[in-house]
């Protein structure tokens, strides 16, 4: 396992793409405010929806703004939210899995009811409602988001951690009398680590994309903050007049995806997670 | 094989109730008086203490826990805080509607996933491979608004061979809906297609190096014939749960297709109940995607049973569950 | 519902189309709106398509309910009165009126010969049930309130209603122009919801709440045949949806429909689509909460408006289609309007900030998807504030939930309302202390004398003259601003003719569809 994450630098290309395709608009949003020629805010009412000119390499949205400032600007909150929550579910996740492989019987038994309960209820309806009530702050989005992917991660963890928790290490930590959670820690998490980091990357794709999905039904950001989802859905109906107003998120926001389910390829491959298989969705 | 079966059914139930129970406490522990947030600013004192009462908001939890769950049981999920009618009869029709573009995009996007899966695995590092790969990978990172904006503007708007909306709302007839369908399904198709031919894809490269197609291969068999008669036909079953969760997804209503449609369908209702706060109606569509989803699952597990025979003897329920079968996970859309 | 397409419009919708994706290159065009919609003979038989947003699930074809199915009443229904462009009162069914001396009781004749649907005859009964019913508590009719001045209604003879009043109003008759105020028949308050029987200028065919409906010509209306021999209504609600409605032809015609500058482009340079302009038909409010605590203070309010040009929220935000508002409530068609344009210096607001310890006030203000221009004019008012160092953070919220939860409860916020009242029922209706719209909760004592005082006034002119100085009176320590008033920007069929439209009256007798 150890020696699995060590040759992490013999990477098929693919793979270096998607990381490449992650690494670059992380870096753009963490820069985009040295970047962004423009304040993505600052309205102009002068040029509203003007074509590309070298003043404007992408033209402006209906209030005058400039679309190349705000496409930068727009991986930022995407992002942040993302990062957040997959490492979130993924944590919780981690840990309601290996407890529930690890006690295995009636507690098992109860939280996989519990998930498989909790998976049954449409995520989206909880989603739209919990953003309704509780407003779409960013800890709210997170919360919520985890929320729903939590059950999922589980049992991907679960699955994982049995054979782990068969194996003759644990057995032997067992019999000199180890408490269970320091096992878990030791002896199953080190071993589980490949599949964890998998759906993570995993995870992350479809989260930017559930983040993006929010704010184009209008439960995501609050304009005029610039974001991909909240960029399409402002000028979609514009596309005919201003299209780079839309393909510009769409762009950007693809680009990070493609890169994340690329990097869960490759990291799937390269530790023998066979994702294509077990990843549904 | 009766007991696994049963023991399959009764873990199912349970999750229902236990789903069921889920959706209404997490009702119940919605901050704020919902009758005095339903009425909004200007309602009276006395239309409050009416909806509360109607709500049954005075009673115990549990004993309303109760009521409702008998009656949800027998069909009954009592009437619409906002329209007043039926919630039953709401929701039927809108489940139906999306039935009408659920089933042709399960029966076109699996037939054709599968396939193009076959294809791929089959060729595995050919060109027509790498394209069908390349195709979905970006077929799964494109969110399905952006396609069904995309299809709008191209065949309904710039060249009006469809309609681009469904004008007749929740009225609307089978003939209706009919050349409406079209584009919502082919949004659809995109959106779960790429995940299936992903898993067929992979299925399939493991089918072909096991050493029972090896073996029929070096015994002369035509190695088309080793594809579609002997390894295309197991290799589906390791699909099954990537193909249950997405028609389980697709009869859940799906939320962006059919708002982007104005489709009346289950998803359109359920964006409209959550901003109109009408509790009833969510309980109820929360209930029927739950059916739906632990329904599929079971189906796809008592399928994958009776189409594999190994799992009858091998598989103890035991080992079943260490087992590294494929987990069937949710997805949000 | 396929359209139907010929060879013809396939390939000119998919050149349109093309060119569309030309355009994008030098730029979009520049918005132009042809100041009247297009006018000319209209063929016979033809069926036009309205789409609409939908009240509610709930909605009703009741005028008086707050969930009547607005697009549908004019077509059904009559009132007693109307108003014209200028907002003076002008005839609808009632031919003629008048009051007593001190103007508390007022009398109607009716047009006779009148018929409804069902062939009944209008009779001064009728007038006097469809009153009784908006002012019964039951009906909670959102006129209620302006008509609550009304003691008693008597029914003459066959063509001649009284309204007693409780106090002195010589605008009564203008109260009457309401959408809410179509007669009704007698004792049908129960069933009117769904029958929708009125004297218009169509009959009902099928009618379902938040669904389709649609109207077929009255042949026997008293003021000729309609144009059209049919209205198909169909509720869309989300906007985009219905804009792609009328682009993909599905539509002739969104009612109730304000574009957004962008939209309102791509439609007007979309092959077989256009756009017609109601005139300042939306006036945008921005209502400082006066309980609140931050707006309390009226140097505050003062503040606030001091520190923001409205020309500049016209051209920011509605790209100018529209008219500055400068802070005056009353849109500049009416007769009444008080042509003021306030100090505008935000040095000055600073200073005054400064002065009551609220230098770098900061606050939410709290916009929707409700309206296409609130999140434009919330984030032009933010940028212009900021010159007087205020700090407004933007805050969406969802559109269903924006006047149930937002309105009239947090301190700022952008509404607005449509144009079309008199100028005595919006003065009173949403300034006045304690009324039910009155926004901002604003309470002065002096506007409301001025108020009482006009109302007794029956001289027109010494009437009008305290009208203005009520609105001077809102300039000046109002908590409502009203930045802009914005033209509608209505999208329709090119095939559309006779397309006309303004405050709540929309003619639905000459509306018609181009001959071929």
């Amino acid at each position: 396992m150890i020696t699995r994450l060590r040759g992490l630098g013999q990477l098929t290309p693919g793979t270096r793409i998607g990381l490449a395709f992650v690494g670059f608009t992380v870096l753009v949003a963490l820069l985009a405010p040295w970047l962004a020629p423009y304040d993505p805010v600052a309205t102009d009412a002068e040029n509203a929806l003007a074509g590309a000119s070298w003043s404007h390499w992408l033209g402006t949205d209906q209030y005058g703004r400039d679309i190349l400032s705000r496409t930068i600007e727009g991986g930022r909150f995407a992002l942040l939210v993302s990062l957040l929550a997959t490492t979130t579910a993924v944590v919780v996740g981690t840990l309601i899995g290996s407890v529930a492989a690890y006690y295995g019987r009636w507690v098992d038994g109860a939280i996989t009811r519990v998930l498989d309960a909790v998976l049954a209820v449409p995520s989206v309806l909880a989603l739209l409602l919990i953003v309704s009530v509780f407003g779409n702050s960013v800890p709210v989005l997170v919360i919520a988001i985890a929320v729903v992917y939590v059950p999922a991660v589980a049992r991907v963890v679960r699955g994982a951690a049995r054979p782990v928790l068969a194996s003759g290490y644990v057995t032997a930590a067992k019999a000199r009398g180890e408490r269970s959670l320091p096992i878990i820690g030791r002896e199953v998490l080190p071993n589980i680590l490949d599949t964890v980091l998998v759906e993570f990357a995993m995870r992350a794709s479809w989260v930017v994309l559930l983040v993006s999905t929010l704010s184009f039904l209008g439960f995501g950001v609050n304009p005029p903050t610039p974001d991909w989802g909240l960029m399409i859905q402002e000028n979609r109906t514009a596309l005919t007049v201003a299209p780079a107003g839309t393909i510009a998120p769409i762009v950007a926001l693809s680009l990070l995806v493609v890169g994340l389910n690329l990097a869960a390829d490759g990291l799937g491959k390269h530790f023998g997670v066979d994702r294509a298989r077990r990843g549904v969705l | 094989m009766l007991r696994m079966i049963s023991t399959r059914v009764a873990t199912s139930v349970v999750t229902l109730f236990l789903a069921a129970f889920f959706v209404f406490f997490a009702v119940q522990a919605l901050p704020g008086d919902v009758a005095e947030q339903l009425l909004g600013q200007n309602a009276t004192d006395e239309a409050v203490a009416t909806l509360r009462e109607q709500l049954g908001l005075d009673t115990n939890v549990w004993v309303r826990f109760v009521e409702w769950l008998g009656n949800a049981v027998t069909g009954d999920f009592g009437t619409s805080l906002v329209s007043g009618a039926s919630v039953s009869s709401t929701l039927w029709t809108a489940f139906s509607h999306s039935l009408l573009i659920a089933v042709p995009a399960i029966v076109v996007g699996i037939t054709v996933s599968l396939l193009l899966g076959i294809l791929a695995g089959a060729r595995r590092g050919t060109t027509t491979d790498s394209s069908v790969s390349v195709l979905s990978l970006i077929a799964m990172s494109i969110p399905e608004f952006v396609v069904a904006t995309l299809l709008v503007l191209v065949l309904a708007i710039a060249i009006p061979v469809f309609p681009s909306v469904v004008l007749e709302g929740p009225d609307a007839t089978f003939g209706d809906l009919l050349p409406a369908i079209v584009l919502p399904c082919i949004t659809l198709v995109v959106a779960m297609g790429a995940y299936i031919i992903r898993a067929m894809r992979s299925s399939t490269i493991d089918g072909l190096a096991t050493e029972y197609a090896t073996t029929a291969t070096l015994k002369g068999v035509p190695r088309r014939r080793v594809l579609w008669r002997h390894v295309a036909p197991t290799a589906v079953l390791p699909v099954l749960p990537v193909v249950s969760i997405n028609v389980a997804w697709l009869l859940g209503g799906v939320v962006v297709v059919e708002s982007v449609f104005n489709y009346p369908g289950l998803g359109k209702l359920m964006i409209d109940s959550v901003s109109t706060r009408d509790l009833p109606v969510l309980q109820a569509i929360a209930v029927l995607s739950a059916v739906v989803y632990v329904t599929v699952n079971l189906l796809a597990d008592l399928l994958a049973l009776a189409a594999d025979p190994r799992q009858r003897t091998l598989h103890q329920p035991r080992r079943r569950r260490s087992s590294a079968t494929p987990v069937p996970q949710e997805d949000i859309r | 519902m396929t359209p139907s397409i010929d060879r013809r419009t396939l390939l000119g919708g998919a050149l349109g189309g093309i060119a569309a994706f030309g355009l994008a290159a030098c730029g979009a065009p520049a918005l132009s709106v042809p100041e009247r919609a297009a006018t000319g003979t209209a063929r016979r038989g033809a069926t036009l398509r309205i789409a609409r947003p939908a009240a509610s699930a709930a909605e009703t074809l009741d005028p008086a309910s707050s969930l009547s199915a607005y697009e549908y009443l004019g077509a059904l229904y009559n009132r007693l009165v109307r108003l014209d462009r200028e907002g003076e009162t002008v005839p609808d069914l009632a031919t003629d009126w008048s009051s007593n001396a001190d103007a508390t009781v007022w009398d109607f004749r009716l047009r006779s010969g009148v018929r409804f649907h069902d062939g009944q005859r209008l009779t001064a009964r009728d007038v006097r049930y469809t009153f009784e019913h908006i002012l019964d508590p039951d009906t909670a009719s959102p006129q209620a309130g302006a008509l609550s001045i009304v003691a008693g209604i008597d029914a003459v003879d066959e063509t001649s209603v009284r309204f007693r009043l409780t106090t002195p109003n010589a605008e009564f008759p203008s109260l009457l122009t309401a959408y809410q105020c179509y007669v009704i028949p007698e004792d049908t308050a129960d069933t009117i919801g769904r029958t929708g029987i009125g004297t218009g200028p169509f009959i009902l065919e099928s009618y379902t709440p938040a669904g389709a409906g649609a109207v077929r010509a009255n042949e026997d209306y008293f003021d000729g045949r309609a144009t059209l021999d049919r209205i198909e209504f169909y509720s869309i609600q989300d906007t985009s949806a219905r804009v792609n409605a009328l682009l993909s032809r599905q539509v002739d015609l969104l009612s109730q429909t304000n574009l957004d500058n962008p939209t309102a482009r791509v439609v007007a340079n979309s092959p077989g689509t256009t756009v017609a302009r109601v005139a300042n038909a939306q006036w945008y409010t921005i209502p400082m909460l006066a309980t609140s605590e931050e707006f309390a203070d009226p140097r505050m309010r003062q503040a606030m408006k001091l520190a923001y040009d409205p020309q500049a929220i016209l051209s920011t935000a509605l790209q100018g289609t529209g008219t500055a508002g400068w802070d005056n409530p009353v849109p500049p068609e009416l007769a009444a309007h008080l042509d003021v344009q306030r100090e505008y210096d935000p040095e000055k607001a600073r200073s005054i900030l400064k002065q009551i310890g609220r230098e770098g006030f900061s606050t939410r203000i709290y916009t929707s998807a409700y309206e296409p221009n609130f999140t434009a004019i919330a984030v032009a008012f933010a940028d212009q504030v900021k010159q007087a160092g205020i700090d407004l953070r933007i805050t969406n919220v969802a559109a269903d939930s924006y006047y149930t939860q937002v309105w009239m409860s947090e301190p700022l916020m952008v509404s607005y309302w449509f144009t079309g009242r008199p100028v005595d029922q919006l003065l009173n209706q949403i300034f006045r202390t304690g009324s039910s719209y009155n926004e901002s909760a604003w309470s002065n004592p002096q506007f409301d004398q001025l108020l009482d005082a006009a109302r007794a006034d029956t001289n027109d002119a010494t009437r009008r003259q305290k009208y203005q100085d009520a609105q001077q009176l809102v300039i000046d320590d109002g908590a409502d601003l009203t930045p802009v008033f914005g033209d509608r920007l209505v999208g329709l069929s090119e095939d559309v003719v006779n397309y006309d439209e303004y405050g709540f009256e929309f003619d639905y007798l000459a509306l018609g569809l181009k001959e071929d």
